[in-house]
């Protein structure tokens, strides 16, 4: 198993206010397998992924990634921000060059490897640019390739296209597609945009208001890319769309 | 397509800053003469160089000045002694402004102490400085410094203050140690901030010396 969540809770008291956002939150992830976390806001989505990230601790249970326990954050899970948090005061090549000069990644391998990206992000020519001088798809797509250019084994998402228009997010989504698919990196990314869930995921697992209880777990067969007009698309996206309202406040409120 | 257009778009906006550019120019160009042209009327009608010379009188005696060599000389050394106050002030305002930033208990600590220096007058440091450094440059040195490192401190603090989490720990899931995060993201991140207090601390290095 490339993932394991284990038994994962969390509370947060704030004001005196107790809030349990995660309850004994479990799930497996296979190596190579793209999952979406689906689930209203304020579901605890975020909450998770930065768990599994290392950027916070659970009060209790374990993530496990490739056999080993989480302790703190570390370039084998690589994270990408809704924000982006690219370095401004580095240019577009400095922020791709940066997670392999930390783990120390010989020169001209390193050199090598940003060639790779950069013509996979289709950011040749921009590598001098700040990112202040590029446009939001371009920043998305930076931020991705620095992610996965120490290769690791799992890499975190936070709706990595959120800020970006509808446009811009269906090509994007396309090629997100296509660089996964160069290596098939274990891939958990958080939406709570339900077509790209579907479009995007080998299997999407529906959070709930209430402590992120999972409400629905369940693999997307289609074949890629996908065919967003077809029938059995739809289907997925009913099903999914459904467990989502059962998922909402209304719905778990007592 | 997709460049074209946003290369176009960073064209515009950049024109369009320097259009505003030009037209605040214009208006503090305005100002300028606006200023001088009353001070000149004021000065004509009160008639007396001792309390409202005239425009052209100080214009005057600024160029003489600034041609005389002795008062040159005392200018520099004015310059001088802000200059060697304001590296002083540097040296020991950033590190303190970097500690502080970065750890809550030397803030608490030191804080408090820090506040309460601060309050006092800058004049009230003059005897006792006097005391300890004797006549001479040591006391202006002091005094320079002391004026200029709170504002270097306080600037410098914030800046680390501010630093996004999300840039900490981007740098950490991509394997930075708590060395490279000092050097790579803590640094540039609050240069900004560090100037600001260092332009701060110039100003009132020249106040404190007048
Ligand atoms: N550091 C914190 N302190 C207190 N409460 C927090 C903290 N972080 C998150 N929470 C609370 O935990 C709950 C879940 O937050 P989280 O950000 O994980 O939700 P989310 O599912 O990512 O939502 P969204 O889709 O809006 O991003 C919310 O009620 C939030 O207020
Ligand atoms: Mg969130």
């Amino acid at each position: 198993m490339e993932l394991t969540v284990d038994a994962i809770n969390k509370t947060f008291i704030s004001n005196g206010n107790i809030n349990q956002v995660l309850k004994d939150i479990s799930f497996e992830v296979d190596k190579g397998q793209f999952i979406s976390l689906l689930g209203p806001s304020g579901c605890g989505k975020t909450t998770l992924l930065t768990i599994i990230a290392g950027f916070q601790k659970p009060d209790s249970g374990s993530i496990i990634v490739e056999g080993k326990k989480v302790v703190k954050a570390g370039p084998d899970r690589g994270f990408v921000f809704q924000n982006y948090a690219l370095f401004p005061w580095m240019t577009v090549k400095d922020n791709i060059l940066f997670p392999m000069k930390q783990i120390k990644m010989p020169k001209a391998e390193r050199e090598e490897r940003l060639k790779v990206l950069l013509e996979m992000s289709q950011l040749e020519g921009r590598e001098g640019l700040y990112p202040h001088q590029i446009s939001g798809g371009m920043k998305q797509r930076t931020a991705l390739v620095r992610a996965l250019a120490t290769k690791p084994s799992v890499l975190l998402m936070d709706e990595p296209l959120g800020a970006l228009d509808f446009q811009m997010r269906q090509s994007l989504q396309d090629e997100l597609e296509e660089i996964w698919l160069r290596d098939r990196t274990t891939v958990v990314m958080v939406t709570h945009d339900v077509d790209e869930a579907v479009y995007l995921s080998d299997r999407v697992i529906v959070m709930s208001t209430n402590k992120g209880q999972i409400v629905e777990d369940m693999n997307i067969e289609l074949d890629r890319p996908r065919n967003r007009k077809s029938i059995e698309y739809e289907k997925y996206k009913n099903q999914l769309t459904i467990a989502l309202t059962k998922a909402s406040p209304e719905m778990t409120e007592d | 397509m997709e460049n074209k257009a946003s290369l176009y778009k960073g064209r515009s906006r950049y024109s369009e800053m320097k259009k505003r550019d030009i037209k605040e120019r214009i208006y503090r160009g305005l100002v300028f003469v606006g200023v001088i042209g009353i001070w000149y009327f004021g000065a004509i009608r009160i008639d007396s160089p001792l309390l409202l010379p005239t425009p052209m009188a100080i214009a005057k005696a600024l160029v003489s000045s600034v041609t005389d060599p002795e008062i040159l000389l005392n200018l520099s050394i004015t310059m001088k002694r802000v200059l060697k106050g304001f590296l002083y002030a540097l040296l020991a305002g950033i590190p303190i402004g970097y500690i502080m930033g970065l750890s809550e208990l030397a803030e608490k600590l030191l804080g408090g102490i820090i506040d309460s220096v601060r309050q006092v007058p800058i004049m009230a440091w003059v005897p006792l400085t006097i005391i300890w450094l004797g006549i001479g440059d040591g006391p202006t040195l002091f005094m320079i410094a002391l004026s200029g490192v709170f504002p270097i401190i306080l600037n410098t603090m914030q800046g680390v203050r501010g630093i996004s989490k999300d840039y900490y720990n981007a740098a950490r899931s991509m394997g930075a140690g708590p060395l490279s995060i000092f050097v790579n993201v803590i640094i540039p991140a609050s240069i900004p901030d560090v100037l600001t207090g260092a332009r701060i601390a110039v100003g009132t290095g020249w106040m404190s010396v007048v």
